[in-house]
């Protein structure tokens, strides 16, 4: 078992330890999510980064136990608030649900259901967690919705979610994550499906939100601008399992990892000049995430990497400190194999 | 206000196309023969007078348009002629008549409504399990039977070998039921209903649970899930209905075509519907009676259709009318 460091002041309001998630398809196991780990300090924002199918937004459905089968959790802990939630019974899981951990979306056209009102939709919410009653439940939604940023909050109400734009949407998605006061809200993506000025807007509410309300996040994304400007702490993810974590400072400004470095080089950057003799000079990684169904024995990074050794390619590595809250999984960073 | 608007506009078209429905019909039966050549051919021997004075009492003597306008205006004052063979009002045969069908179709369709809904929760929510494959396959068996067959089977089985329930008729001819003309007749009525809705479940559970497969995927379910809500709330309260949208247009054609579908339930079953009826007018060219039936045939389907489309509405807000 990896172990991570647990800073000495306060315990995490959550940690996932070695979570694995598989998909079991016609073809064999996909492993999704393969031992990873995580930790979000209480008022913290955790930013986890990665490409389309390294597993982030599984690892944030996994927490709610949430993945679509054919996916299984398979192994792993989620302490949150002193409980593990992967042990609890379903029934005490709904009472985690949408209270204590809430979750905004990708995609606000899609994750409304459409053929209810939104003040139906969220007074539903409301009164299921006995935050309120039937008749009190309206006003606390329009306050809520008020906070986040809709003008007229009674007219919204009975709108509909086709009636509203994709930005006021997300406004009340965003709304739907916070109506029980939960001390940990999970955005997926929560700004991917929008408009850049909107995106924008979207995550100075988040931040003003997160300011005023005190809660924790977890970010999951692919953008590192968002992750720049929004997260705390930075998880890097890559084909399932966890490359690098440490303070967004660090990752930021001394990467260890060869995956985040190559992922931090393929930003576009002002102050660099990309174009010479006409040519596109913005790096970007070579080769593809590997397949997990079948996945490489060693480092999932080491067919793409600069560093990769014979001995990446056949041992995977575990997670190793390499300074004060930065972790790395990476055999040229002092990293231990893991039989694999 | 542009719902009403769109609703009388509706209406309009919709009795332009009754109309349009009886013009065709009526020309169509004209064209196959006369009920009176049928008479002759069965009773030989009746002079040219005789021929000429029935042709007058049934109106069949005029030209076809003067005979069309004849009928067309009865039937505005609700008069829907008298049948030749039967001697009797068209009318009063058609709501005898159709009652007894819709004893039949409407507890099939409401019951195949509830066990469909039933079926597809089950299927959808374990799909690829093997209670998933099993609704499927029944499913698709029961679709593909070809509903005579159905009925014969059950007749061979519950009548013949278990002799618990009749075969035929919707009323005893001797004695009822523990004499009791309620008992008697809901006996009747198993077999006939059990046919129906084994056809309609089989039918709706297909669309249903494909429907709901697919509304389970959604990202609003996940989100209801993740704001919560228990498995059953977020299966039965947001995804159902939603699923329930593609399968009203299927229900409303099941409503409406009710009258049209009978004539295989009740030859099976020899009931007295008017499904059977209109069998029996068209062997016999009984005209009054052809037209009847079609119209009130024709009426039901236009009128469901113009129902689910404003049923539509009630259940989906993104749906408006006009």
């Amino acid at each position: 078992m990896p172990s991570i460091p647990v800073s000495a002041s306060s315990p995490p309001l959550l940690r996932a330890e070695g979570l694995v998630v598989h998909f079991h398809t016609r073809d064999g196991v996909v492993r999704a999510v393969d031992g990873v780990d995580f930790e979000v300090g209480r008022g913290e924002t955790l930013g986890i980064v990665g490409e389309s199918g390294s597993g982030k937004t599984i690892s944030s459905l996994a927490l709610l136990r949430l993945v679509p089968p054919p996916a299984r959790i398979e192994a792993g802990r989620v302490l949150f608030e002193g409980e593990d939630l992967l042990a609890l019974p379903e029934t005490a899981m709904t009472r985690v649900r949408g209270r204590r951990i809430s979750m905004i979306f990708q995609n606000p056209a899609t994750s409304l259901n459409p053929i209810l009102s939104v003040g139906a939709q969220l007074s539903e919410i409301l009164v299921w967690h006995g935050m309120a009653t039937k008749r009190e439940a309206p006003e606390r939604i329009a306050e809520l919705l008020r906070l986040v940023g809709l003008t007229d909050p009674a007219a919204r109400l009975r709108q509909y979610p086709h009636e509203l734009s994709g930005g006021m949407r997300q406004r009340v998605g965003i709304a739907r994550a916070l109506l029980c006061d939960p001390s940990l809200v999970l955005a997926d993506e929560p700004t991917t499906a929008l408009d850049v000025t909107i995106q924008a807007q979207i995550l100075d509410l988040l931040a003003e939100l997160r300011a005023r309300l005190g809660m924790s996040m977890v970010l999951v994304t692919h953008d590192m601008g968002v992750v720049a400007r929004m997260a705390d702490r930075i998880t890097v993810m890559y084909a399932g399992r966890v490359c690098e974590s440490g303070s967004a400072r660090t990752i930021f400004h001394s990467p260890q990892h060869p995956y985040t470095r190559a992922l931090l080089d393929s930003m576009p950057r002002l102050d660099r000049s990309y174009r010479s003799g006409g040519r596109q000079l913005l790096p970007a990684i070579a080769g593809r995430p590997p397949g997990l169904l079948n996945p490489p024995a060693g480092c999932r990074f080491a067919a793409r990497c600069p560093e990769a050794t014979a001995e990446c390619r056949r041992v995977l590595p575990v997670q190793v400190a390499v300074g004060p809250d930065h972790m790395v999984a990476c055999l040229r960073r002092g990293s231990q194999g893991m039989a694999a | 206000m542009g719902t009403l608007r769109y609703i009388l506009r509706r209406l309009f078209f919709c009795a332009c196309l009754v109309v349009g429905v009886s013009l065709i019909l009526f020309a169509l039966i004209n064209a196959i023969g006369n009920p009176i050549e049928i008479l002759l051919a069965e009773r030989p021997g009746m002079t040219d007078e005789i021929v000429a004075e029935i042709s007058r009492y049934y109106g069949l003597d005029g030209s076809v348009t003067d005979r069309y306008l004849t009928w067309a205006g009865a039937m505005l004052q609700g008069d829907f002629g008298t049948s030749i063979i039967y001697n009797q009002p068209v009318g009063g045969m058609l709501v005898t008549f159709g009652l007894e069908t819709l004893k039949i179709q409407v507890p099939g369709i409401l019951i195949a409504l509830l066990a469909s809904v039933g079926a597809s929760v089950l299927a959808a929510t374990r799909q690829y399990s093997r209670v998933d494959f099993g609704v499927i396959s029944a499913a698709m068996l029961g679709h593909s039977l070809p509903g005579f067959f159905v009925g014969i089977l059950l007749i061979l089985v519950f009548a013949y070998w278990l002799g618990i329930l009749p075969s035929y008729g919707a009323y005893s001819t001797r004695s009822m039921l523990m004499d009791s003309e309620i008992i008697d007749g809901l006996w009747h009525m198993v077999l006939p209903v059990s046919m129906l809705a084994f056809f309609n479940t089989a039918t709706l559970t297909l669309l249903l649970r494909a429907s709901l497969v697919d509304t389970l995927r959604q990202d609003y379910i996940t989100a209801a899930r993740a704001a919560g809500l228990p498995e059953r709330r977020v299966v039965l309260g947001h995804a159902l209905r939603n699923a329930f949208i593609p399968v009203l247009t299927y229900l409303g054609i099941l409503f409406g075509l009710m009258l049209g579908t009978a004539p295989v339930t009740e030859t099976v079953f020899t009931w007295p519907g008017l499904g059977a009826l209109y069998i029996m007018a068209i062997q016999q060219l009984d005209y009054p009676l052809i037209m009847g039936t079609t119209m009130v045939i024709t009426v039901m389907l236009v009128a469901a259709t113009l129902l689910t489309d404003i049923a539509y509405v009630l259940i989906d807000p993104r749906i408006r009318l006009g």
